[in-house]
C-alpha cells in the first residue's frame, strides 16, 4: 500500500522552503557589516546614492540566495564508496553527481552526521554528465559506520554564504581495524609443520600422498584431487607428508573491551595480513564467531570484516534485519 | 599563477573602478591619486613587490595616515575625504602583496568602502558608471575565485561557464537595485547629498574686479556648463539667445576697464536691486564648480535675488549676498557650488536707475585721458547728429557688426587697444566690440556702461544650460526714462561659444544624460516615489473629464499588471528554455566531425554501427586506415566516458592527422581505369 500524496499546502511549503542550511563565510561576515553601514549612513543622511549602492549591495545577497539555489537544484547525487576503510588512514571515497539541466559550480560533498573528515569537490559540474567526485577521507576509528546522507555544500557565486543540501542516502562503511606492525609473533602453528623444505612458499609441500580431506573454504582448488572428488561427489585436497605450509588460527579472547578490544584486533589483522603474505592459511577464533582458516586476499578481506565487525555485532543483526 | 592572472586582473580593475567612483569628485589630494595609481599600474602588471614581506610594508601605511590625519586636523581636507584616501592605501598596499583568499577579501573591501566614500563624496553621473563597472568587475573576481577554489590543480578553469550565469545574474541585481531605489521607502528629505563637486576639471570662468583688453581668446572655445536654470513662465525656446548679466564696469583707462561705485556693504539673504514689475521672470539658478566666482549670475534686468544655498565639500548650507559696486552681487561664502532664485525685469521695461550716485552717474561719460582722437571722429562720422541715444547706438552697432571682423586671435598686450581695434586690426572679440561701442557712445554724450556675463541658454530637458564658452561683454546705454538698454556690437553668430561643434554635442548628451541622473537619482524624494506609484495605479486626472466614484483600480493599472506579468512569464519561458536546452558534449562534436571526414573519403558505417564498431571492423580487415583511426576512437571513447576531457587544441591535432591519413590512404589507391 502505498503512502498517501503530500497535501497541495505540505507541497508547495516544500517547494517554497526546500531544506537548506544557510551559513555566512567570513567574506560574508564582512560584507554584511559593510551592507549595514552603507544602510545606516542612507537612513542617516538621506543620499540617494547610498540608497543606489544599498540596493546593490542588497540585490547582491538576493542574487547569491537564487543562484546558489538554481546550482543546488535538481542534483543527483550516488554513493560510489570505497574499496577499502582503515581506521586512521586515508582512504579514497568517492560519489557520482549529475544533474539533467543548468550547470553547477564550487560543490562540496561530504558525509553528513559522521565520524569521517574529509570532503570532496567539483569545480563545474555541466548538465547531463556524470562526474565523480574523489574525496579522501578518515575514519577515526574501527567499525561499521552508519551513513545516513551526503552533504551538498556551494559557495558559489560569490563566497558570501555556504548553502548546504542534504541528500539522505542510506548505507554502511565498514572501517577495518588500524594497519600497523605486528608486535608478537603467532602462536604454534595449529596444523602443519616445518618440512624439509625451507621456504613456505611452496605450497603444494612434499613428500608423499598422506591422505584425503574435504576442500576448505577459501583453500586453494590446486590442490583438489579430480578423481577423487568425482567419484566422491565434494572437492577433496590432497595432503602431503611434509606440507609447508601451515594452518594459524588467530584468536581473541572475549572479555576484551575498549583500547584493549581494539589494540588487540589491530594486531591480529596485522599478523593475519603477513601470515597470509607469507603464503600461510590463517582463520580467527572470536568471541562470537570463528572463521576457518583459509589464504589469499579473499581470507584477508574475511578476516579484517570479522574484525570491524567484533563488538558491533547487535547493529550488523539490525542491518540484516 | 598563470592560473590566477585573470582572476586578480578582475581584482585590481575593480578596485581602480571603485577608486575612479571616488576620484570624479575632484576632492582626493594629487600625491594621493598619484600613489593609487603607481600601486594599480604595478598591479595590473602583475608586479607584487610587497610579496615577500607584507607586514613590514604594512607599516608605509602609518606615515601615509599620519599625513592624511595632519591635513584634517589642519583643516585642508575633509574627513571623508580622508577615510576614502585612506582605504585606497590600504587596497593599494594589498593588491601589491602576495595574493590569496583573504587578501583578495580585503582588497575588495577597501574597494567596497571606496564606492560607499565616493557615493559620499559627489553626485557624477560618472559615479554610476564606475559603480556598475565595479559591480560587475568585482563580482566576476569573487565568482573566479570561488569556482578555482573548488577546480584541482593543473585542471582548466571554465570561465566561460563561470561568466555566463554571473553575468545574466548581474542584470537582474542591478535591476533590482534600481527597483530597491525607486520603491524603499526614503525617511527624510536627503539631506546629506553633495549637491557640488569640484570635478576632474578646474573652474574655467568667472569674474574678476576688471576687464582687461588683449590676452587670449581661449575661453569663448570652452563647451564646459557653467550654469543650469529653470525659467518660470518657461519660454520654450530651443535657444534662449538672452543675455546673462554678472556685474557692469564704468571706467575705462585706456587698458581696462574698473568699476568706480564703492561696495555698498549691504548684505542679506535677499536683495531688490530695483522695483519689479508685474510679470517677473523667475529663475532657478544653480551655478555649477566650472564657474568658479562669487558673482551671481541672472538674466538681465535681475530686480530681486535670494534664498541663496552654497554646497561645499563639507555639505550645502544657506549664505547672505554682498551688494557691490556695478550692479554686482556676491555670495558671503566661498563654495564650490551654488543655488540661488532670481526674479528678473522682463525686456523693455522701465528699469531707471534709482540707486546711482552722482559720482556714478558722471563716471558713464567718462573718457581715458589718453583716448585716441579718431575715435570721436568716428562716432560722429557714424552717427551724424543723433540726439536719440538708442538710435546713435544701434547706428553704430551696425557700423561696427559690418566693418570690422570678429577673431579670437589676439595681439597680446598693446598700448592702446581700442585705437588697435578700429584702426589697425580691425578684428577682436566681444570685449573689443563692447568696448569701442561704449566709448564711442560717450564721445557723443551719451551715458553707455560695459556689462559682462553671459550670452545664449540652451535647452536640455527643462533646464537652460549656459557654457563657459558663452562669457560675453556687451554695452549699456542709458535711455531717459528708460533706464539702461542693452546694445550689443558683436556680430551674432559670435556672441555664443565658438567651440567645436562635435565637442558641444558631446557636452550636451553628457548634460541631457546627467540632468536625467539628477532628477531620477540625486534628487530622488519621497515625493517622488509617492508620485511614481500614484501613476502607475492612478493615472492623474483629466480636467473635463466626469468623477467616477469607484474602489477597483483604472483599466490602466489592470494594463500594466499584465504586462508585467506577461513580461515575468516571458522571461521566466526564456530562462527556462535556456536551462533545459542539453548542452552538446564536446567529444560528441568531435566524434561527428571524425565520422563526417571518413563519410567524405568513402568509409561509412554500416546500419547501426558506432565509430568503435567501424575502427574495430578496419581492424579485423586490415585495412590501412585502422592505425590511424585507432588513437582516434580510443581518445573519443576517454573523453566521453573516461572523465579525461580533450584539451584544447586537441580535437583539432587529431582531426589533421586523420585527414592526412585519409589523403596518404587515398593517393594509394590505384586510379579507376575508365573504358574511352
Amino acid at each position: 500500500m502505498s503512502p498517501p500524496a503530500p497535501s497541495l499546502w505540505r507541497r508547495l511549503r516544500a517547494a517554497l522552503r526546500p531544506p537548506r542550511t544557510l551559513s555566512v563565510t567570513r567574506t560574508g561576515r564582512t560584507y554584511l557589516v559593510v551592507t549595514l553601514g552603507v544602510g545606516l549612513g542612507a537612513l542617516n543622511t538621506g543620499n540617494n546614492l547610498l540608497y543606489l549602492v544599498l540596493g546593490l549591495l542588497l540585490s547582491v545577497i538576493i542574487l547569491s540566495g537564487v543562484l546558489s539555489e538554481r546550482c543546488l537544484r535538481g542534483l543527483t547525487v550516488r554513493r560510489l564508496g570505497t574499496d577499502g576503510a582503515f581506521a586512521g588512514e586515508p582512504f579514497a571515497f568517492r560519489w557520482n553527481v549529475s544533474r539533467r539541466r543548468g550547470h553547477a559550480f564550487a560543490l562540496t560533498l561530504a558525509e553528513v552526521g559522521t565520524p569521517l573528515s574529509g570532503e570532496g569537490s567539483v569545480g563545474w559540474l555541466p548538465a547531463g554528465v556524470e562526474h565523480m567526485v574523489r574525496a579522501t577521507l578518515t575514519a577515526p576509528r574501527r567499525g561499521p559506520v552508519k551513513l545516513t546522507g551526503v552533504r551538498v555544500t556551494t559557495t558559489w557565486p560569490l563566497g558570501l554564504f555556504a548553502k548546504t543540501r542534504v541528500f539522505p542516502l542510506e548505507g554502511t562503511l565498514l572501517v577495518y581495524p588500524r594497519r600497523g606492525f605486528a608486535c608478537g609473533d603467532p602462536l604454534d602453528a595449529a596444523v602443519g609443520h616445518v618440512g624439509e623444505a625451507s621456504s613456505p612458499q611452496r605450497l603444494d609441500g612434499t613428500g608423499d600422498v598422506a591422505g584425503l580431506r574435504e576442500l576448505g573454504e577459501a583453500e586453494d582448488a590446486r590442490r583438489v584431487h579430480w578423481v577423487k572428488s568425482a567419484s566422491a561427489g565434494k572437492l577433496l585436497k590432497v595432503e602431503r607428508e611434509r606440507e609447508e605450509r601451515r594452518t594459524f588460527m588467530l584468536a581473541i579472547r572475549p572479555g576484551l573491551e575498549a583500547e584493549s578490544l581494539e589494540r588487540r584486533c589491530e594486531e591480529v589483522a596485522a599478523q593475519a595480513h603477513r601470515l597470509l603474505e607469507a603464503g600461510h592459511e590463517v582463520g580467527v577464533e572470536l568471541p562470537r564467531q570463528r572463521l576457518r582458516a583459509g589464504a589469499g586476499n579473499g581470507q584477508e578481506r574475511r578476516i579484517l570484516r570479522a574484525l570491524a565487525w567484533l563488538g558491533f555485532e547487535e547493529e550488523g543483526q539490525e542491518e540484516a534485519a | 599563477m598563470k592560473r590566477h592572472r585573470l582572476r586578480l586582473m578582475l581584482r585590481d580593475a575593480s578596485i581602480g573602478a571603485a577608486f575612479a567612483s571616488m576620484a570624479v569628485s575632484g576632492q582626493i589630494a594629487i600625491w594621493a591619486v598619484g600613489l593609487f595609481l603607481l600601486a594599480l599600474v604595478l598591479a595590473l602588471l602583475g608586479r607584487r613587490p610587497f610579496a615577500r614581506s607584507p607586514r613590514l610594508t604594512a607599516l608605509l601605511l602609518v606615515p601615509l595616515g599620519g599625513a592624511l590625519y595632519l591635513s584634517v586636523a589642519a583643516g585642508q581636507m575633509d574627513l571623508v575625504v580622508a577615510a576614502c584616501s585612506f582605504a585606497a592605501f590600504v587596497a593599494g598596499q594589498r593588491m601589491l602583496s602576495l595574493p590569496g583568499p583573504g587578501t583578495d577579501g580585503q582588497v575588495l573591501l577597501a574597494g567596497l568602502l571606496m564606492i560607499a566614500g565616493g557615493a559620499a563624496l559627489s553626485g557624477e553621473l560618472l559615479f554610476a558608471v564606475f559603480l556598475v563597472g565595479f559591480a560587475v568587475l568585482a563580482s566576476l573576481a569573487l565568482g573566479m575565485t570561488v569556482v578555482e577554489a573548488a577546480v584541482p590543480e593543473g585542471e582548466q578553469l571554465p570561465v566561460r561557464a563561470v561568466v555566463r550565469p554571473l553575468a545574466m545574474g548581474l542584470v537582474f541585481a542591478v535591476a533590482g537595485a534600481v527597483a530597491f531605489f525607486i520603491f524603499f521607502p526614503r525617511l527624510n528629505w536627503n539631506m546629506g547629498a553633495r549637491r557640488a563637486s569640484p570635478g576632474l576639471g578646474t573652474a574655467t570662468s568667472g569674474f574678476s574686479d576688471t576687464v582687461r583688453l588683449g590676452g587670449t581668446g581661449t575661453l569663448k572655445s570652452n563647451p564646459r556648463v557653467v550654469l543650469r536654470a529653470r525659467l518660470s513662465p518657461d519660454p520654450g525656446n530651443e535657444h534662449l539667445g538672452a543675455y546673462w548679466v554678472g556685474r557692469t564696469y564704468d571706467t575705462f583707462d585706456g587698458q581696462e576697464w574698473t568699476t568706480i561705485g564703492n561696495p555698498s556693504g549691504r548684505r542679506g539673504t535677499r536683495v531688490t536691486l530695483r522695483p519689479g514689475a508685474e510679470s517677473l521672470v523667475h529663475q532657478r539658478i544653480e551655478l555649477l564648480p566650472a564657474y568658479g566666482s562669487r558673482t551671481l549670475i541672472a538674466l538681465e534686468t535681475p530686480a530681486r535675488l535670494g534664498n541663496a544655498v552654497a554646497h561645499t565639500p563639507a555639505g550645502s548650507r544657506r549664505t547672505s549676498l554682498q551688494e557691490l559696486g556695478g550692479d554686482e552681487l556676491r555670495f558671503m561664502v566661498q563654495a564650490l557650488g551654488y543655488t540661488y532664485e532670481v526674479y528678473s525685469v522682463p525686456p523693455g521695461t522701465n528699469t531707471v536707475p534709482g540707486k546711482l550716485q552722482p559720482l556714478e552717474r558722471d563716471q558713464l561719460l567718462a573718457l581715458p585721458d589718453a583716448l585716441d582722437p579718431r575715435v570721436e571722429q568716428l562716432a560722429r562720422r557714424v552717427a551724424g547728429n543723433e540726439k536719440e541715444p538708442l538710435a546713435a547706438a544701434n547706428k553704430l552697432v551696425s557700423f561696427l557688426q559690418r566693418e570690422y571682423a570678429y577673431t579670437l586671435e589676439l595681439g597680446g598686450e598693446m598700448e592702446d587697444p581700442v585705437a588697435n581695434f578700429l584702426f589697425e586690426r580691425r578684428e577682436g572679440h566681444c570685449e573689443h566690440f563692447a568696448t569701442a561701442l561704449t566709448l564711442m557712445l560717450r564721445s557723443l554724450g551719451f551715458q553707455a556702461r560695459l556689462a559682462t556675463g553671459f550670452f545664449g541658454g540652451e535647452r536640455v530637458a527643462d533646464e537652460y544650460i549656459v557654457r563657459a564658452g558663452d562669457a560675453h561683454a556687451w554695452t549699456h546705454v542709458l535711455v531717459p526714462g528708460t533706464g539702461f538698454v542693452t546694445v550689443d556690437a558683436t556680430p551674432p553668430a559670435f556672441r555664443t561659444s565658438q567651440s567645436q561643434p562635435w565637442l558641444e554635442s558631446l557636452v550636451t548628451l553628457y548634460e541631457a544624460i546627467e540632468a536625467r541622473w539628477r532628477t531620477s537619482v540625486v534628487d530622488y524624494t519621497f515625493r517622488d516615489q509617492l508620485n511614481f506609484v500614484r501613476g502607475m495605479v492612478r493615472p492623474p486626472k483629466q480636467r473635463g473629464a466626469e468623477e467616477q466614484r469607484t474602489r477597483l483600480p483604472p483599466a490602466r493599472a489592470w494594463a500594466m499588471a499584465l504586462v508585467v506579468g506577461a513580461v515575468v512569464y516571458a522571461a521566466w519561458s526564456f530562462l527556462s528554455r535556456r536551462g533545459a536546452r542539453t548542452p552538446v558534449h564536446q567529444a560528441t562534436r568531435f566524434v561527428d566531425a571524425v565520422e563526417r571526414q571518413l563519410a567524405r573519403a568513402g568509409i561509412r558505417p554500416l546500419e547501426g554501427e558506432t565509430l568503435e564498431d567501424v575502427s574495430a571492423r578496419l581492424a579485423r580487415e586490415a585495412h590501412p586506415l585502422a592505425p590511424t583511426l585507432a588513437p582516434l576512437t580510443r581518445r573519443y571513447l576517454e573523453a566521453r566516458f573516461g572523465q579525461r576531457p580533450l584539451l584544447s587544441g586537441e580535437s583539432a591535432r587529431l582531426l589533421q592527422e586523420l585527414e592526412r591519413g585519409l589523403a596518404a590512404w587515398k593517393s594509394s589507391q590505384p586510379p579507376i581505369a575508365r573504358a574511352s
